[in-house]
């Protein structure tokens, strides 16, 4: 990061502990595109600040770049856990603009195409320097067993990042949780429909465990 | 140059170190990357240098043993008139010409460094033996299907050079085939249907078959070993330098150099027995490698007058096969290696095309820069991390 931007952080980090116990983590929700990363942000947020994060789609790499919603404060059993929540773009190792010109322009498409790439460039930035924890999200209907699941995972476990695995779509008939489970059992897995807003309860409780 | 930058103009080689703390002349920190089919062939050029420098001298010294040759060059040109007789596609005019001047234009154009290196490598393989040409238009083609990517300008003629080549390196290895006998009968025969299809020849020798395409490949080792015995002629020399040459760049290039170097190892011994089939035909033809070199030359002739690099230079160049066949080897390795080791350095992304896009994701999270500003020419921008822009992007 930006000299700037670590001076914006560093200021804020001060600043935040003196208003509160303790900084709040930031926390980023990665995963696949379209597996309902923000989706899920946006639940969270409404949930808890009643702002949305950003702009959901079925159309993939809709978000192209990381958001950002700051001070979430999650209460749990009369405790209050406060984190930044990253909204991510979905991360992956090919886009082509191919898969968006039946929903637009080529032009358009070729130019989502390029800024999803950035977005997946800026993903992997974010984790690399800007991230205290890991929500992975994953479409419970697909197989989880991909090469950017294992290597997203891979690279949160080297550097021992607390990590969540939110199974989401469990309102889709296709949805496995199970599968997830296997393919990751190292993690602990939460299935929920962050669209339907199924089984929030329980992400919340194991954010706040978490990340708290 | 592929990489300049923005605001003071300073060039980086490919894989520079110096740009990721910023430009060391005037501190900007954004660089655009030129996709120049010299930027490309800048990464392939290392090893088409390599090579190239090879095949230059190989052509230096094929040129003088094209002057001592002079003789060769005649039956060569005769064999080709033939040749250009037989198959009706090929037009012989352009091809001596047009062969000759690619030979020459080729060694000053570093773009066309692997598309010269690859038409050296087939004219040299001519006159060593064509029938290493079969090898070697695989790669030829792929490392023609490189150039063609990233010059433009070539891949037109590249594209027909290759079909053309197809059918040299066939006729070349059926004249091989053919040559411990009566090598003219054989190649008219083998001329006028390669014609037909350019692949055929692959089928055709591997009816004679695989064992033909080792036999060529052996053969051009046993042309040389021939030539060098029979007569030790300056062309023979080259020849050796020439096979030595392909060797070593065939060591470089793993593949390619095992084939090549399996190949002419047994071969040898046949080759022995060609050359002093040869020999009795005709022992003028042994001093210049004719048997093979007629044929082949001729088909060279044809080959080269089609699409590229002179058949002169070819028929002159025969030793250079070798090299033609340990290139075309080594450089589909060479490419992927590069490749990788390209990822290694900067491409975190591939541009596919406008659009489409591959992604290094380890590279990604690795990488000290920010952000990479994707332009849909093949530039980028790297926002070094000091950058301005990382405050501005949050």
């Amino acid at each position: 990061m930006g000299l700037l931007t670590e001076l914006k952080d560093s200021v804020s980090r001060v600043t935040d502990r003196l208003f509160t116990d303790a900084e709040p983590k930031r926390i980023g929700i990665y995963g696949p595109p379209n597996a309902g990363k923000t989706t899920l942000a946006n639940r969270i947020a409404r949930d808890w600040t009643g702002d949305a994060i950003g702009t959901e789609s079925h159309v993939p790499h809709e978000t192209r770049r990381a958001r950002r919603k700051e001070d979430v404060e999650i209460e749990r059993n009369g405790k209050s856990v406060s984190i930044d929540i990253v909204d991510t773009p979905g991360v992956t190792t090919k886009v082509d603009y191919e898969e968006f010109t039946d929903e637009m322009e080529e032009e358009d498409a070729i130019r989502r195409s390029r800024e999803a790439t950035e977005g997946v460039a800026e993903a992997m930035h974010w984790l690399r320097e800007d991230v205290d924890g890991v929500i992975y999200v994953l479409d419970s209907a697909k197989d989880p067993i991909t090469q950017v699941n294992t290597m997203l995972i891979g690279i949160v476990e080297s550097r021992d990042l607390p990590v969540l695995i939110f199974a989401n779509k469990i309102d889709l008939d296709d949805s496995s949780v199970k599968r997830i489970e296997d393919a990751f059992p190292q993690h602990k897995t939460i299935p929920l429909s962050a669209k339907e807003g199924e089984n929030m309860d329980e992400v919340y409780d194991n954010i706040a465990e978490y990340f708290g | 140059m592929p990489h300049q930058c923005t605001n003071c103009g300073r060039t980086f080689p490919d894989g520079s170190k110096e740009m990721l703390s910023g430009c060391p002349d005037c501190g900007g920190n954004k660089f655009q990357f030129a996709p120049s089919s010299g930027t490309t062939a800048a990464g392939t050029a290392s090893e088409s240098n390599a090579g190239a420098g090879g095949d230059r001298t190989g052509v230096a010294e094929t040129s003088s043993g094209d002057d001592s040759e002079a003789d060769p060059d005649g039956v060569a040109s005769r064999a080709a008139e033939t040749v250009r007789g037989w198959v009706s596609s090929g037009s012989p005019d352009e091809s001596t010409g047009g062969s000759t001047r690619d030979a020459t234009t080729a060694d000053p154009a570093t773009d066309t460094a692997t598309a010269d290196a690859a038409t050296t490598d087939t004219a040299t393989a001519d006159t060593t033996t064509d029938t290493t040409g079969t090898d070697t238009t695989a790669t030829d083609t792929t490392t023609d299907a490189t150039a063609s990517e990233t010059t433009n300008i070539e891949s037109p003629s590249t594209s027909p050079e290759n079909a053309e080549r197809g059918h040299a390196s066939e006729s070349a290895s059926s004249s091989s085939e053919t040559q411990p006998g009566t090598t003219s009968a054989a190649e008219s025969e083998g001329f006028s249907e390669w014609p037909d299809s350019a692949r055929r020849p692959e089928d055709r020798s591997s009816g004679t078959e695989s064992g033909a395409d080792q036999s060529v490949t052996a053969q051009s080792p046993t042309d040389q070993t021939t030539a060098t015995r029979s007569v030790t002629e300056d062309q023979s020399v080259t020849a050796d330098r020439s096979a030595a040459d392909d060797r070593s760049v065939a060591d470089d290039q793993p593949t390619g150099a095992t084939d090549v170097e399996t190949n002419a190892h047994p071969v040898e011994s046949e080759d022995s027995a060609q050359a002093s089939a040869r020999s009795e035909v005709v022992p003028a033809d042994d001093l210049p490698v004719d048997a093979g070199q007629d044929g082949d030359s001729g088909v060279v002739t044809d080959v080269g007058g089609n699409t590229e690099a002179g058949a002169d230079s070819r028929g002159d160049q025969p030793p250079n096969d070798g090299r033609v066949v340990s290139e075309p080897s080594g450089e589909q390795p060479s490419i992927e290696d590069l490749r990788a080791e390209l990822n290694e350095q900067f491409e975190s992304i591939k541009i596919v095309r406008p659009g489409q896009y591959e992604l290094n994701l380890m590279e990604l999270y690795n990488r000290d820069e920010y952000i990479i500003s994707l332009q849909e020419d093949g530039r980028y921008v790297i926002d070094v991390p000091d950058s301005w822009h990382d405050g501005a992007d949050e």
